[in-house]
């Protein structure tokens, strides 16, 4: 067959197949714009991480310490000619409004940035009024967040008291280059430069303040030039001390980590959208080469070749296939284009790409290349049709061999888990993946056999013939069922188990606080202030009151071996770096508090030893057992201690709890502050709050409840991007629904036809389906919901480890929604058939 | 004349298997057929006459025997050497027409000498359109044309590329006695036009008088054909 013959046999095979031809490219294009939207955002973040790495650190290199930077530091960089240097604190503090009266205006957590010298080296800091941040800050002046203006209804030139200074508001300030990404900020942003923070005497004792020295070198240094300065820098502080140097390289990797890491995961979702698709196309293609069988016979008999068949139907499938992708493809990168509108404050970086030629590419093959596999089998049943079909209509197609059907199912399970390790960039998940889809298939394959077996005698015994008929349509001959409850379940699977997810994620932060916990946080006091705050609290109508003394201090050996060593031994594990280099906060008690409990070992028992008690997850971190040994620099002075219990603490309590307690005695004269806990009187809050500001500046509040709030805000922000693409396998699964359904359309007709011409009405006739596809939507739906159900248990309580709640009314939601637009969806597909006058479809046929 | 006759059969047997019963339909046939002859098989329903024609056309396999294509032996031909071969050799009529659905009339007529990569196809199934007196229905689709139209149309396409058989199953079974007449007079014309060897397999004794030769099929034995024969003839299912 020459090529051009080939071109118009493409084209006569296409006429009266546009409707299937559309509903492959439409679960084709669904699943690709899925793909091509997450691989594109991604590529956009990290093309945009990459073209914006000084930026996101607002210099070439930072240093940050929570102690203050050590002097010789400074003299080592200060050297330097060429080296710019900037000096920023972070904090967090309480701002109020300058009361005329005197009396406490309304008070609000702010986080503050102390600026000294040219901010940003790079990047763009949006101030209002326009122009360099340095003029507008002075001793008595700052700038602000918008939404601090809001929530104390200032204006630009009001006053703010910070550490119980007045400051003059000079400008707003809308966005920072540094800020970083993320929805989780305590309070609105308020900079000021270092006679300012002076002023409000902020500085004191045990206030956590972040240090960081920003570095600039001159224009046009080489990386390498930047990465030499930061080894230089490293070795002089030690890298374990605390202290930690980062290249905007550095910045760069930590997000590309992080962009990987969701992308993984929204890949995976992506993909089951995907597969979905590609259910769809094979079910499609099946169901059209099903109504092709005695052009197939025909052709053979004029003297095509089997080869020649496939061909033809197999660039039917490549040609659809490149439709779908494409439109699938323009759809995922218009996506990409919106998905910045809608959440840009989430992402790290702002001026993101409108399309990424890798993620379409990504996209369109992996599109084709699934649909291909999935058109497979139908294509090579072609094959077996016997030219013999012109003379016989009984000649069914010769079986498919089993050595066949068994490669071909391998085939397609490798090619699943191809793209499944593809998008999880792990081949492991890969397969963890592949197993999930097949069992979860398996299992709806199951019940929908068992539906359409079990079912069928039963619904005989129905009283209305609509219903018998409904019924009874499951397992004729032709019928979508397995198709159908398949994609359906599959679909209702994965919508079912991110909402489970989701609602359990924000009722854990968003639920009633347990009776007795505490609704604020108060830190930074200083133990002389204690009496008076304890005091004020209980004018105020503060019940639970609780305060303990916190001891900072660094931990310097474990058993003997120093942190940087252990911290060396295990580069890739980030938790036990932290735990062992983070800033250890200490406290002293006689008793353990109610919510610990002692699993190994006696407290304060041994009268020869100094003792620490160590809470059973951060012992793992450190690695440490009952009589390990601990060293502790505490500002300065070594101390070493003895772990003599370990315990387990019950965090949701939200009382004050450390992972290091130590037996009393030996930290009572070392430098300190304290933090409390209260429960504040419900109606009182804000007026504790704007007292508390006003007598003690220095104490910041933190109430839990806004945090928790703050939290559960931006986790819905986040996870309503999943349910988003959760949305695309629903939908993937509603045209599958549709096209198998469609498929049938002219059988449909003929019953429909003759059903009517018998004498049902076509209100009857509409029962009759709404019954048929309400049980597909049953089954689809108790089995989806099920295994959604599961799902979430395993992700909450194994992989989040929170408690997992059954949610009755989600449960019947998802199994309501399920039947209802699964009945929906197969009226409509089948209101052509339903509307046809019974003569036409009979005297076509 | 060539020296090998162009359809020859021998021992040509067919076996169905049916559950445990072996249903013999053709038990060792012989039949020679010259070029430019017409055969006509006679039978009635379930005789065998249909599998008879599908194995001469290579469109299904015999249990045993030789079956004999211008003296080329084609049972041992794969299924893409008997495509090419009824590509180059045979054209069919069907009781059922079976044109493409998705094709107007000159785009079936057309499909065959594409097929042979016949540079002047449209030009030719024009043509053959004409002999058959559908012209002015050429551009319409299947399901537009009456059933004699149709057969017309099947007619056209069969002959379009010259072929050295035709072999025809019922051709009239599907059609009134008056267009059935039509199409037979239309087969006899294009055969002598074309001289193309026939095999014409009916039930019907008025379509077989159009062949040199009468054959019945009785008990899977190939027999001439007799007036009895024509009698016991029941009408086809």
């Amino acid at each position: 067959m020459n090529v051009a013959l080939y071109f118009r046999l493409l084209a006569r095979e296409s006429r009266g197949s546009l409707k299937r031809f559309a509903f492959f490219v439409a679960c084709l294009a669904v699943g690709v714009a899925a793909v091509v939207s997450v691989a594109g955002l991604s590529a956009a973040l990290s093309e945009g991480v990459r073209r914006e790495a000084r930026q996101l650190l607002a210099a070439d290199l930072t240093i940050s310490s929570l102690q203050p930077l050590p002097p010789d530091l400074h003299e080592l960089l200060t050297e330097r000619p060429e080296l710019q240097l900037t000096e920023i604190k972070e904090l967090v503090t309480m701002a109020a409004v300058a009361h005329p009266t005197g009396s406490p205006g309304t008070s609000q957590i702010v986080e503050l940035k102390v600026v000294d010298g040219v901010y940003p080296f790079y990047g763009i800091l949006e101030v209002d009024p326009p122009g360099p941040l340095g003029p507008k800050l002075s001793s008595e002046a700052v700038v602000v967040a918008p939404d601090l203006l809001t929530r104390l209804e200032l204006e630009v030139g009001s006053d703010i008291l910070l550490g119980g200074q007045a400051f003059r508001i000079a400008g707003v300030v809308h966005s920072e280059p540094d800020q970083g990404a993320g929805p989780f900020r305590l309070g609105p942003r308020v900079l000021l430069n270092g006679d300012g923070f002076r002023r409000a005497d902020l500085d004191q004792r045990g206030s956590r303040v972040m240090h960081r020295l920003l570095v600039k070198l001159p224009a046009g240094t080489a990386g390498e030039s930047v990465e030499r300065l930061a080894t230089e820098v490293r070795e002089r502080v030690g890298e374990f001390e605390g202290i930690r140097v980062r290249t905007y390289k550095d910045a760069q990797e930590t997000l590309q980590q992080a962009i990987h890491r969701v992308e993984k995961f929204l890949g995976l979702v992506a993909l089951l959208s995907l597969l979905l698709g590609g259910l769809g196309v094979a079910q499609t293609t099946r169901a059209w080469l099903a109504s092709r069988i005695d052009a197939i016979a025909i052709y053979r008999c004029l003297g095509l070749r089997p080869n020649d068949v496939t061909k033809l139907y197999l660039g039917h499938a490549v040609l659809l296939g490149l439709t779908g992708g494409i439109l699938g493809a323009a759809a995922g990168s218009l996506i990409q284009r919106f998905v910045p509108i809608l959440i840009g404050d989430l992402l790290p970086v702002s001026d993101l790409a409108w399309w990424s030629p890798g993620a379409v590419a990504k996209g369109m093959g992996l599109g084709i290349g699934l649909a291909l596999l999935f058109t497979l089998a139908p294509l090579l049943a072609t094959r077996r049709v016997s030219p013999l079909r012109v003379l016989r209509k009984d000649v069914e197609p010769v079986p498919q061999g089993r050595g066949v059907l068994l490669l071909l199912y391998g085939v397609l399970l490798l090619g699943i888990w191809s793209a499944a390790a593809l998008q999880a960039q792990d081949a492991k998940l890969g397969s963890q993946f592949t197993v999930g889809i097949v069992i979860a298939a398996g299992l709806l394959s199951l019940a929908a056999f068992v539906l359409m077996r079990s079912l069928t005698p039963l619904g005989r015994h129905l009283g209305p013939v609509w219903a018998r008929h409904g019924v009874a349509s499951l397992a004729q001959p032709g019928a979508a069922t397995l198709g159908s409850v398949v994609a359906v379940g599959l679909g209702v699977i994965l919508v079912t188990a991110l909402a489970f997810v989701e609602k359990g994620l924000s009722d854990e932060l968003r639920g009633e606080l347990p009776t007795g916990a505490p609704t604020a946080f108060l830190i930074d006091i200083q133990p002389d202030q204690w009496p008076a705050v304890e005091r004020l609290l209980v004018e105020q109508g503060s019940s639970h009151i609780d305060s303990v003394a916190v001891v900072t201090a660094r931990l310097r050996t474990v058993d003997g071996k120093t942190v940087s060593e252990l911290a060396k031994d295990s580069p890739d594990d980030e938790d036990r770096r932290w735990a062992l280099t983070r800033e250890q906060r200490l406290t002293y008690l006689d008793e353990l508090p109610a919510d610990n409990s002692i699993i190994e070992g006696e407290l304060w028992s041994d009268p020869e030893a100094w003792e620490v008690s160590v809470e059973e997850d951060f012992a793992t971190e450190l690695g440490v057992e009952l009589g390990s040994r601990l060293g502790f620099d505490i500002q300065g002075i070594p101390l070493d201690l003895t772990v003599s219990t370990i315990r387990t603490v019950d965090w949701r309590t939200f009382g004050i709890n450390f992972f290091l307690v130590v037996e009393p005695g030996i930290l009572e004269d070392a430098p300190q502050v304290r933090i409390a806990t209260a429960r504040f009187p419900e109606q009182g809050e804000q007026s504790t709050q704007d007292v508390l500001a006003a007598e003690f500046p220095n104490v910041t509040l933190l109430k839990i409840r806004d945090l928790l709030d703050k939290i559960a805000r931006g986790l819905e922000r986040m996870t309503s991007g999943i349910r988003f693409l959760g949305s695309f396998s629903i939908l993937a699964g509603i045209l599958i629904l549709a096209g198998g359904i469609s498929a049938g359309s002219v059988q449909r007709g003929q019953r429909v036809a003759l059903l009517k011409t018998l004498g049902m009405t076509r209100q009857e006739v509409a029962a009759m389906m709404a019954t048929e596809y309400a049980l597909i939507g049953v089954v689809a739906g108790i089995i989806g919901t099920a295994g959604g159900v599961l799902l979430s248990w395993f992700v909450l309580t194994r992989s989040m480890e929170l408690s997992w709640q059954p949610y009755p009314r989600l449960i019947l939601t998802s199994l309501a929604l399920s039947v209802i637009l699964t009945a929906l969806t197969g009226i409509v597909a089948s209101w052509g058939a339903l509307q046809r006058r019974p003569l036409a479809v009979l005297r076509a046929d | 004349m060539s020296a090998s006759p162009r359809i020859e059969l021998r021992k040509l047997t067919k076996v169905f298997h049916s559950g445990s019963a072996d249903l013999s339909v053709l038990n060792e046939v012989d039949l020679e057929i010259s070029a430019e002859e017409s055969v006509a098989i006679l039978g009635p329903s379930g005789s065998g006459k249909s599998t008879l024609l599908a194995l001469v056309a290579g469109l299904d396999r015999p249990t045993s025997g030789e079956i004999l294509i211008d003296g080329q032996s084609i049972q041992t031909l794969s299924e893409s050497e008997l495509a090419l071969l009824r590509r180059h050799k045979i054209g069919f009529v069907f009781q059922s027409f079976q044109l493409l659905p998705n094709m107007t009339a000159l785009e079936n007529v057309q499909l065959p000498l594409e097929l042979l990569s016949d540079s002047r196809a449209q030009d030719r199934a024009s043509e053959l359109l004409d002999l058959v007196g559908l012209t002015d229905r050429a551009h319409h689709y299947p399901t537009q044309l009456s059933g004699g139209e149709q057969q017309r149309v099947a007619l056209a396409r069969a002959f379009a590329p010259s072929p050295a058989i035709l072999l025809a199953d019922e051709p009239t079974g599907n059609l009134d006695r008056r267009t059935g007449r039509t199409v037979l007079d239309l087969i006899a014309s294009l055969r002598r036009r074309f001289g193309t060897t026939l095999v014409l397999v009916t039930h019907d004794s008025a379509a077989a008088q159009l062949a040199d030769r009468r054959l019945a099929l009785e008990d899977g034995q190939l027999v001439p054909a007799t007036s009895d024969t024509d009698g016991l003839l029941a009408p086809s299912g």
